[in-house]
């Protein structure tokens, strides 16, 4: 073969794939827009049979019936969309009804694929319409390879109270990705009455490595049950683990949350003091008052932020520590009072959040 | 002499083969992956993720200047992103008309002192301010510097551990954040990720959203959206799977700001800040070795308006061009450097020998084959031929993105702009092809002459819901 006919022959070969790849642009175009216009019907369909199911209008039935019709990941899809609109008890009864479905039961089993995305299909079903007899297969998932996966299999906490799944969940957290360990921290919050006592547990161990993440979950949680071994880590070694102390304490209005923040407001950080005098804003407390106003005087703008911010919970008497502030001698605690006194209640509003 | 020739001809035909070869490669590389990415992407719950706390927090990065028309719009546009918690910095980089003042006016702004160290060394800064209606808004006013300079002043600034760069002309779709941190929520070590860019000339937009994506009539822009089309669709989801982007658009690209700090931010000499930038970050982190992904992700998309004038286009390409050149001189060292892992090994020669030196080889091509039909010593035929396959291989590679585009998200929903699309992918290598490659060449001759010149992109502006 010369140089020729091998030119030739890959253009031959160029050619015929141009077209093939033509001919396939235009096929799946066509093809889409069919199966679009098929499927579109059936989807009108599900929605209707829903608000008439929501209402009270029909029967359950009919809506399982009006599923069925639709294509499995269609079926899924609607499920996803609907749960966030379906009151909880309604929506129960929509999933034990589902547990006899041929096509539910068929996602199910698939939570033992070998495909990743039959088995996050299956996570996802599971977390809108799990019963308390898909326990394993969600335990299964929790602990499943690829992270789309178990991260829709922890969203099951969000419907199904479980202390076996939050247990496996919380072993998990603090091994996690920061932002995985709070997706799951965010999901377990739901399981309060489990989580609170594992918790419980978990914050005595002052040695473990997995405090910061777990005080960060309990101070998210705000349960009165964690106040006390929230404010035993106030002093506590680690600069992530007083952070989230001193935030967490906010919550808890209590003589003594006053008493570690007022020690916390002294910390050599500032990520901890600002943290610190947020939360003594939250609480309000007159005692804290005199703190706060010192800490306009801060070195740190980001403290002396969130100290203005927080005398203006105090009502009139920390509009007058800021008006002061306002007119004194310290150019720092000067110009915060200023900046803070001059916002809006919308940017306050803001702030707050 | 007819020796000489033919050697040249078949060094030349050797380099298209494993150039081709490696296109073919990434080409199929990318099957996988928009699979992979296009069902991550249709199964993930929008609705959940933004009622969890589990966001990561954001800063974005607003580099603006002389943008004084459009800079309340798209600030606003940026401000309305649906994201849980983010802020944004918004850089003046000393611009001559009143950019500053649309801003304080706009936002109501108020002067704060600095209380953050200059991590980066930039330009000074003038003032530095924050919006009395806005509080995720900062505003920092500093002398001109240019847009490293300015996104260094940003980084400087912002409080988030991790930033984005976007272009105060580009608009961001509302859920594109959301979808960029999806690697993050995937628990993923990410060094950086970009997302796509597309072009926005002919799409109709409103209060800076594309509301119908459309491919434009214009010769010039359409074939760029084929362009960038190859580009993302296939070429960047191809390297996911090779180790890494070498590039990260500068116009949407979310870093993690620990490693721009360590890097020592943009670089603002380089005329290609974002490829500069990325490169360096592989190698500080490869270096170290750190692990880490730089990936990009096709479903978060920005759109950007293109040049449509042979003259801004030429400036553009030859800036680029001039960047690469740059950066592959500067970072020789990683050249087949096995320290550097897959990085060294395929992505620093590709982008050298593939990309850096293709116009070169290819107007050489095109000489020596002149030469060797003068001397006869090429057959026409043969040369015809090559030609063809030439070209056709590029048209195969541009009509497989546009595929992939299909297969995944189908912006472009009227039959119409299929076809013109597929037109344009088509017709690229007529004319256009070798535009560019005089434009890449004109690179080679400014960076000889140490010439650096950024040019000025003459904006239309987004048309309003027409059609």
């Amino acid at each position: 073969v010369t140089g020729r006919h091998f030119l030739a022959i890959v253009a031959v070969v160029q050619g015929v794939l141009l077209g093939a790849l033509l001919i396939l642009i235009v096929l799946n175009r066509w093809f889409r827009l069919r199966r679009s216009a098929r499927l579109r019907p059936r989807r009108l369909a599900v929605e209707g049979v829903m608000q008439r199911w929501v209402m009270g209008q029909t029967a359950l039935g009919v809506v399982l019936v009006q599923l069925a019709r639709l294509p499995i990941p269609l079926a899924v899809d609607a499920l996803v969309t609907w749960s966030a609109r379906v009151p909880g008890e309604r929506w129960r009864q929509l999933a034990v009804a589902l547990e006899r479905e041929w096509w539910a039961r068929i996602v199910r089993s698939n939570c033992r694929s070998g495909r990743w995305w039959k088995r996050l299909e299956c996570a996802r079903f599971l977390s809108i319409a799990a019963t308390p007899g898909d326990t394993a297969r969600i335990l299964r998932l929790l602990h499943d390879p690829h992270p789309a996966v178990h991260i829709a299999a922890v969203a099951t906490l969000e419907r199904l109270e479980s202390p076996p799944l939050a247990t496996a969940a919380l072993e998990r957290l603090p091994s996690l990705a920061p932002t995985v360990s709070a997706y799951y921290a965010s999901m377990l919050r739901r399981s309060r009455a489990v989580v609170v006592q594992l918790l419980l547990a978990k914050l005595r161990r002052t040695g473990d490595p997995a405090l910061p993440r777990l005080a960060e979950f309990a101070a998210r949680l705000q349960e009165p049950l964690l106040r006390e071994p929230l404010t035993a880590l106030a002093e506590h070694g680690d600069a992530e683990v007083r952070v989230q102390v001193a935030r967490a304490l906010g919550s808890f209005p209590h003589a003594a949350s006053l008493a570690a923040l007022t020690r916390l407001v002294a910390d050599a950080l500032w990520p901890v003091r600002a943290q610190a005098a947020r939360s003594l804003g939250m609480l309000a407390d007159p005692a804290s008052l005199r703190g706060l106003r010192a800490m306009l005087r801060d070195p740190d703008w980001w403290v002396r932020l969130r100290a203005g911010l927080a005398l203006t919970r105090f009502g009139a008497a920390g509009r007058n520590a800021l008006l002061e502030a306002d007119v004194g001698t310290d150019a720092n605690a000067r110009n915060m009072a200023h900046l803070v006194l001059g916002l809006s209640p919308q940017a306050l509003a803001e702030f707050a959040t | 002499v007819s020796e000489l020739i033919r050697g040249t001809d078949l060094g030349i035909l050797f380099y298209f083969l494993v150039l081709n070869t490696f296109y073919a490669l990434l080409l199929v590389l990318s099957i996988p992956e928009i699979w992979e990415q296009t069902r991550l992407a249709d199964d993930e719950d929008f609705q959940r993720l933004m009622q969890s706390d589990a966001l990561p927090p954001i800063t974005i990065l607003v580099p603006a200047h002389n943008e004084q028309r459009t800079i309340e719009a798209s600030v606003t546009a940026i401000l309305t992103l649906h994201y849980r918690n983010y802020e944004v910095v918004v850089v003046n980089d000393g611009s001559k008309d009143e950019t500053l003042e649309a801003l304080r006016h706009a936002f109501d702004l108020y002067e704060i002192p600095r209380t953050y160290p200059e991590t980066i060394p930039t330009k000074p800064l003038r003032a530095l301010y924050r919006s009395r209606t806005r509080t995720k808004l900062i505003v920092i006013d500093k002398e001109n510097g240019g847009k490293a300079d300015s996104l260094n002043a940003a980084i400087n600034a912002s409080r988030f551990p991790l930033v984005i760069a976007v272009d105060a002309d580009t608009l961001i779709e509302a859920d594109a954040l959301l979808r960029l941190t999806r690697p993050f929520l995937l628990g993923r070590q990410i060094a950086a990720v970009g997302g796509t860019v597309r072009v926005a000339n002919g799409c109709a937009v409103r209060d800076g959203i594309v509301t119908e994506a459309r491919v434009p009539r214009g010769f010039l822009a359409g074939v760029q959206v084929a362009e960038y089309l190859r580009a993302f669709m296939f070429g960047r989801l191809g390297w996911n799977r090779l180790g890494g982007n070498l590039i990260i658009s500068g116009a949407f690209g979310l870093f993690r700001k620990d490693h721009l700090l360590a890097v020592g931010g943009y670089d603002a000499t380089s005329s290609v800040e974002d490829l500069d930038l990325v490169v360096r970050l592989h190698r500080y982190l490869r270096r170290r070795k750190i692990p880490y992904e730089i990936p990009f992700i096709p479903d978060p998309v920005a759109w950007t308006e293109v040049p449509e004038s042979l003259r801004v286009l030429g400036r553009q390409r030859e800036r680029w061009q001039r960047g690469l050149v740059a950066a592959m001189w500067q970072y020789r060292g990683m050249l087949f450097n096995p320290r550097y892992g897959r990085v060294g090994l395929i992505a620093v020669p590709f982008y050298t020998f593939g990309e850096m030196l293709a116009p070169l080889v290819e107007v050489f091509g095109y000489a020596i084959t002149i030469v060797g039909l003068f001397f006869g010593v090429v057959n026409v035929s043969f040369a015809l031929l090559f030609v063809l396959v030439a070209w056709g291989y590029a048209m195969l590679l541009s009509l497989w993105a546009v595929v992939l585009e299909e297969v995944s998200f189908r912006r472009y929903g009227r039959f119409g702009d299929l076809a013109r699309l597929v037109l344009f992918a088509t017709l690229e290598n007529f004319g256009y092809r070798q535009c560019a490659v005089w434009w890449r060449l004109r690179a080679f001759l400014s960076v000889w002459r140490r010439k650096h010149v950024w040019g000025v992109m003459t904006r239309k502006g987004f048309d309003p819901v027409t059609k």
